[in-house]
């Protein structure tokens, strides 16, 4: 008895191995592509993110470097801020990343240049024109085991984004020189108007780390510049620092002192632009490039300034500077020598100038006078001359766990959650995970 | 010895007259095991996307995997580290409340719904639709506008003002003992609709003479429900409650847009967790744990609950 069906068992069994065969051939390797002539292809990616969707610095950046030489494409590309990270490990993982990119200093966080070097995925930079570019003591944000892998194209700090005029309205005078207490003496005083000096988005855990970030800048770094590398050998501890006590105290006393929104606790950021737009706030934390971000937006109808955030009394006021903004090459790139020359295009003086007036930040350099800066930083512009700043601490911790750790840990403190033993408890054990 | 012609011989009718279904045999056409082969492609591609990715994920559970770069095996200790994490046998808890509190609740008042939109009310099918309504609407959108009702100055607060109750008035969202009542809350107001559907297409099924005669046997309401009404939607109650609970279990998008996992970290479940951890801190390895975790919980529940409520007519 003859089967017509064993014809067909020989092309099934053969059916199975070609669809297989074919979806694993559509998954593996891409386009091998490449001159094997020598030269470098002369176009390149570059990808970015940006708080403020109407930033045109890095589209301006490239757009000069292709008219300064001609042959040369930079295709730019830009990425949602919040999943920026992600999107990039994602892409250098399997192997398109982009050629050259915006790159978040330190090692705190999942596409920060600590990481993504560890893990050999950018190109070293041994240009002395560029990696001078980065202020003395601070090369450990953008070196790896020794090496320089990234540079910051601009600077900026964490700021209190304050409407002067509205608060000098309400009876309110902060200034560069204002002390934690002068601030809380006031608070009281606007909270019976229905009005707040500061608004806090404590829903959000970025908002309440960056305030205390910046109280830490002054009660922590402030003193011991060196705070982090002695946590790291093991020689101090957050819980047992008594100037992460006094900064973390500072926030109770300002929500007990009625210098927060009603509500602050759970507050997201549609708070605080809310409440701004509406006169009942007069201030609040941000990265100090928000300042132009809302005055842009608002059409030029509202004068704001960037401040830091006033230290108790006694305790010396820092900036908290933001190196945070670099770029850095691809160690994949086929474009190796393309990617080296266009990283130091973008930090010759008359880019970072032309990039930090676009982006509304600081041009990255040691030596700041107040004729670089832009209107809304001439009240810290002394602070700037002197040297009187500290990097943003959160940066060199080795992973984003801590500060997460900080940011929820002080909403739990406003919630009456948690104690402050609590919370810096909670980031040391953050840090050894 | 039979021939191979594509013909079959006809066959004689038996005596019973019954046909005999199978017209195998004698060579020709044959409806055989052979053509298992047609779903290969449709069984590769779930392989590849679904039980390879799956199985793949697994593995790197056991791994200190960073999302880029190389990795080490480490084992059970990412489990280890997880059960000995408060905020993270937090997150447990909190997943199996917001499970259980959402499987009881939804189906329980959609049963309810259901019951009462079943027969007699002239503007059921009105409201049946209306009920259903916020079930075909995004749940990250149905999120953001309930946020925006439990806002600290939004509207249900404002309302509680308005009628004189300031005293029931809290910030629904930051208070770490309401703000998972709000999100369950959410979570129950947009699957009433859901749960009620499936029970409506049950209690279709209960002939109503069932039930007229049970009454003029002196049956009450809650006898006839008990009895009758129960028994016969038990297919309806076993769906409506496994998809509940594995929706429950799963819950992430009311969590993100509502309380973020906040406020510090009271409202996190194991699904938030794990995308915290692989996405936001980058630790792949660990947040695959928490998710072979998770889903090793669902499949355990699942099971449960299917013996329980399996059909014992």
């Amino acid at each position: 008895m003859t089967h017509p069906i064993n014809g067909r068992r020989r092309a099934a069994v053969l059916a199975l191995p070609l669809a297989a065969g074919l979806l694993l051939a559509a998954c593996g390797g891409g386009d091998t592509s490449g001159g094997s002539n020598g030269a470098e292809p002369q176009s390149i990616t570059l990808s970015y993110a940006s708080a403020n969707t109407n930033e045109k610095a890095w589209e301006t950046l490239a757009k000069d470097y292709m008219a300064a030489h001609p042959g040369v494409t930079i295709k730019t590309n830009r990425l949602a801020l919040n999943a920026y990270n992600q999107t990039l490990t994602t892409q250098l993982q399997a192997g398109n990343g982009p050629d050259v990119f915006y790159v978040n200093a330190g090692t705190g966080q999942a596409g920060s240049v600590g990481q993504l070097a560890k893990s050999g995925n950018l190109a070293p930079l041994s240009d002395p024109s560029v990696t001078s570019v980065i202020p003395k003591g601070y090369e450990n944000l953008y070196s790896y085991n020794g090496k320089v892998y990234g540079v910051p194209n601009s600077q900026a700090f964490a700021a209190v984004i304050y409407n002067d005029e509205l608060a000098k309205q309400n009876g309110v005078t902060l200034t560069s020189t204002s002390t934690l207490q002068d601030v809380l003496s006031q608070c009281s005083k606007v909270k019976s108007a229905g009005k707040s000096i500061f608004g806090l988005a404590g829903g959000v855990p970025q908002n309440p780390g960056i305030l205390s970030m910046m109280i830490a800048s002054s009660t922590v770094y402030g003193p011991n510049e060196n705070w982090n590398a002695d946590r790291a050998a093991g020689k101090t501890t957050f819980a047992g620092t008594q100037g992460w006590q006094q900064a973390l105290q500072s926030v109770i006393d300002l929500n007990k002192s009625g210098c927060f929104q009603d509500g602050a606790a759970g507050a997201g950021f549609d708070a605080l632009t809310n409440g701004a737009s509406q006169g009942k706030i007069f201030g609040f934390f941000a990265p100090s490039g928000a300042t132009k971000d809302i005055m842009d937006a608002a059409g030029g109808h509202v004068k704001l300034v960037a401040l830091a955030f006033p230290a108790p009394q006694g305790v010396k006021t820092y900036i908290t500077l933001n190196l945070n903004i670099g770029i850095s090459g691809n160690a994949k790139t086929k474009s190796p020598k393309l990617v080296q020359d266009f990283i130091k295009f973008a930090v010759s003086p008359d880019e970072v100038k032309k990039f930090a007036d676009a982006q509304g930040s600081i041009p990255v350099g040691s030596n700041i006078s107040a004729s670089d800066l832009l209107p809304q930083y001439q009240p810290v512009a002394g602070m700037f001359e002197s040297s009187q700043y500290r990097p943003f601490g959160a940066d060199s911790w080795p992973n984003g766990k801590v500060y997460d750790a900080l940011g929820t840990g002080v909403t739990g403190l406003l919630t009456g959650q948690k104690t402050i033993d609590d919370v810096l408890k909670s980031m040391d054990a953050a840090w050894g995970s | 010895m039979t021939t191979t012609t594509g013909r079959t011989e006809p066959r004689r009718a038996p005596a019973t007259g019954r046909r005999v279904a199978s017209k195998a045999g004698a060579g020709g056409y044959r409806i055989g095991y052979g053509h298992w082969w047609w779903a290969a492609p449709a069984v590769v591609l779930m392989l590849a996307m679904i039980y390879a990715t799956t199985a793949t994920g697994a593995f790197y559970a056991f791994t200190d995997w960073t999302g880029i770069g190389s990795f080490t095996w480490v084992g059970l200790k990412n489990f280890t580290t997880i059960f000995s994490t408060p905020e993270l046998t937090g997150a447990l808890v909190n997943t199996l409340l917001l499970a259980v509190g959402f499987l009881v609740l939804a189906n329980v008042l959609g049963l309810l719904f259901a019951l009462a939109l079943n027969r007699t009310l002239k503007t059921r099918y009105i409201l049946r639709t209306l009920l259903f309504m916020p079930v075909v609407l995004a749940p990250i959108a149905v999120s953001y506008v309930w946020k925006f009702i439990f806002a600290f100055d939004g509207p249900l607060n404002q309302t509680l003002g308005a009628i004189g109750l300031q005293g029931l008035q809290h910030d629904w969202l930051a208070d770490p003992h309401l703000a998972l009542a709000a999100i369950l809350v959410v979570m129950v107001w947009q699957s009433i609709g859901f749960t009620m559907v499936i029970f409506l297409a049950g209690l279709a099924t209960v002939p109503v003479e069932l039930e007229e005669a049970a009454a003029l046997d002196g049956a009450g309401h809650v006898m006839r429900f008990r009895k009758i009404t129960v028994p016969l939607i038990q297919p309806s109650i076993a769906i409506a409650t496994t998809l509940t609970l594995i929706q429950g279990l799963r819950i992430f998008d009311q969590v993100l847009a509502l309380t973020g996992g906040g406020p510090a970290n009271a409202t996190q479940t194991l699904a938030t967790e794990v995308y915290q951890q692989s996405f936001v801190f980058g630790s792949f390895g660990f947040g695959a744990a928490l998710a072979l975790l998770l889903s090793l919980l669902i499949l355990v529940f699942t099971v449960a609950q299917q013996r329980l409520t399996r059909d014992r007519l």
